[in-house]
């Protein structure tokens, strides 16, 4: 008698691999590939499903077939390892780079990091905003070794097509928009956030920042100290931009760094994902 | 009455209730139903933003059950602690009425099958899903409610018929069982089973609760049929019947009307939980009368 280990394994590989015979020979009577092809449809359906939530440019940009294509093969490369499927499709974009029938498109898989980093903000966890009257309460020194802890919906992106044009031209329908959009204008640095303002208002906006702005908002959600990050950021008006970050609530805790100031990183702070 | 159970309306009703969705939200949330309390998919609120929101605000003055669809009870290889700790933090944010599962698996070797699969009906099954769901209710520090499942397969080595399975898990465990009477409909249909003998053979004291739902029925080559359990539209005159003789057996209990793909108005919900309400008024004065008798 197979074990539950034994049938699990057999009714994955129908599933993911569409190798019916291990299974097919547990199964009562002479029920067979009719039955298995139900939970099939059930899971491709409901993970493809999952797949366009998170990347409904992309499944505009390449049409209802094409994306269903490419989600069959990219689930089959990599099936869901959590039952959260808002959490799904991490490896898409970089799936979509190397998908040779969409080579046609070179700005497909950087629309589709957009939209993950998207999706990861509609999705981040609520957080409570800093409470500002803690940093009023440091000293100017402390305030200096003031780390913060960005927003979990925030992220900062480099592209390099202006897909944040494509992307909202795309997802509304916006013919003259496209249009538009010339995809040699050079690359984007984009800041990703959502911002929740009522009971139904929790909307994700996406906006371009320049590059020395963009270093320094990175420096900020890496971790670096306010000090270091100001010092970093010579020649662009830091102070204000900080300012704005707090307003807009993009940091919602922060900690303060060992006294003795460490030596700064030599590299620039990472742009991700 | 303590001003925590005001500010909570906490405990199911047995009345009817609806399977609460997106589309359903906002219109919810503006028009405030006359319905006696609603059901969602705890999967669906594992993040923060928009969902979340809406549900607490609903949630402020409707009774809410959260229905789980992925902690694969039946997986041999154990569950998912992280996704245990998310449904904790959702039960955590929403302190819902009742918290429910599947007698079901869909997850092995890591890999998160999208669907509730079914189990071999052995002692094994029944040893795996009644360790989970101990775990589940050492870990929630609570009683859950199991779902039957619906099923299209049937495995050779099943032993235990799915009704003395049902009831060996509320036995062994003392979870409460939620009866999902489409679910019986449509297995007792692919299976050739007697729906009537299936709801005899579960325990009544523990039904918590029950689910009502439309189902699809597929022709197969060898010229019968299946019946999907798709949850796509209204509930049949046949799934009626057999709720009234589940109420008959069971009394009233907290049902839910459940519309999953092809989502209609809430109207249309509204009608289907009246239909059941009717019928559980019914069960009610029955009930009442017999213990006037």
């Amino acid at each position: 008698m197979p074990t539950l280990l034994e049938t699990q394994r057999a009714m994955r590989a129908s599933l993911l691999d569409g190798e019916d015979g291990a299974v097919a020979a547990m199964l009562a009577e002479h029920l067979g590939a009719d039955r298995l092809n139900i939970y099939r449809n059930t899971f491709i359906t409901g993970v493809t499903k999952a797949l366009r939530l998170t990347y409904p440019a992309i499944h505009r940009l390449v049409g209802a077939d094409f994306f269903e294509g490419a989600a069959g093969l990219f689930i089959a490369q990599h099936p869901p390892r959590a039952a959260y499927l808002d959490h799904y499709g991490a490896e898409f974009p970089e799936f979509l780079r190397d998908f040779e029938p969409a080579a046609a498109l070179p700005y497909l898989a950087d629309v589709a990091r957009l939209e993950w980093a998207v999706s990861r903000a509609i999705h981040a966890a609520d957080t409570a905003p800093l409470d500002l009257s803690r940093l009023a309460a440091l000293s100017p020194q402390d305030r200096g070794r003031v780390c913060f802890v960005p927003h979990p919906s925030v992220a900062l992106l480099y592209a390099d097509y202006p897909v944040d044009a494509i992307w909202r031209g795309v997802l509304d329908a916006d013919d003259a928009a496209l249009a538009g959009v010339d995809l040699d204008a050079g690359a984007v640095r984009l800041l990703v956030e959502r911002r929740d303002t009522g009971v139904n208002v929790s909307g994700v906006d996406v906006s371009r920042l320049d590059e020395a702005a963009c270093c320094f908002a990175a420096a900020l959600c890496d971790g670096w100290s306010v000090e270091e990050a100001l010092a970093a950021a010579a020649g662009i008006p830091a102070d204000a931009l900080l300012a704005e970050h707090l307003a807009a609530g993009r940091f919602f805790d922060f900690r303060l760094a060992p006294p003795e100031p460490t030596p700064s990183p030599a590299a620039a702070p990472e742009v991700w994902p | 009455m303590s001003p925590d159970l005001v500010a909570h309306p906490g405990p199911i009703p047995a009345q009817a209730g609806i399977g609460l969705r997106f589309q359903h939200h906002q219109v919810v949330l503006d028009s405030r139903p006359d319905v006696a309390w609603m059901e969602v998919h705890t999967e669906n609120y594992m993040g923060g933003g928009a969902p979340l929101r809406y549900l607490d605000a609903i949630r402020r003055d409707c009774p809410m059950s959260l229905h789980g669809v992925g902690l694969s009870l039946g997986s041999a290889e154990g569950l998912d602690p992280a996704h245990l700790e998310r449904i904790r933090g959702v039960a955590e944010r929403i302190e819902p009425g009742l918290m429910s599962e599947h007698i079901a698996w869909s997850v092995v070797d890591g890999t998160y099958l999208a669907d509730l699969l079914p189990l071999p009906m052995t002692e094994e099954s029944l040893a795996v899903v009644c360790r989970h769901v101990d775990q589940v209710q050492s870990h929630m520090k609570r009683r859950i409610l199991v779902e039957n499942p619906s099923t299209y397969l049937r495995f050779r080595h099943s032993t235990i018929p799915e009704w003395e399975f049902m009831a060996a898990v509320a036995e062994r465990t003392g979870c409460g069982i939620l009866c999902d009477v489409n679910n019986i409909y449509v297995s007792a249909h692919n299976h050739g089973w007697d729906a009537a003998a299936y709801l005899a053979g579960l325990p009544p004291a523990a039904i918590g609760e029950i689910h009502l739902a439309g189902h699809s029925v597929r022709p197969l080559p060898d010229g019968g049929t299946v019946r999907i359990d798709d949850h796509g539209s209204r509930v049949i005159g046949e799934v009626w019947a057999l709720y009234r003789e589940a109420l008959a057996r069971f009394g009233p209990v907290p049902t839910l009307i459940e519309w999953d793909t092809d989502v209609p108005t809430l109207d249309v919900l509204l009608g289907e939980a009246d239909h059941a309400r009717a019928l559980l008024a019914t069960a009610e004065r029955e009930v009442r009368s017999a213990d006037a008798a």
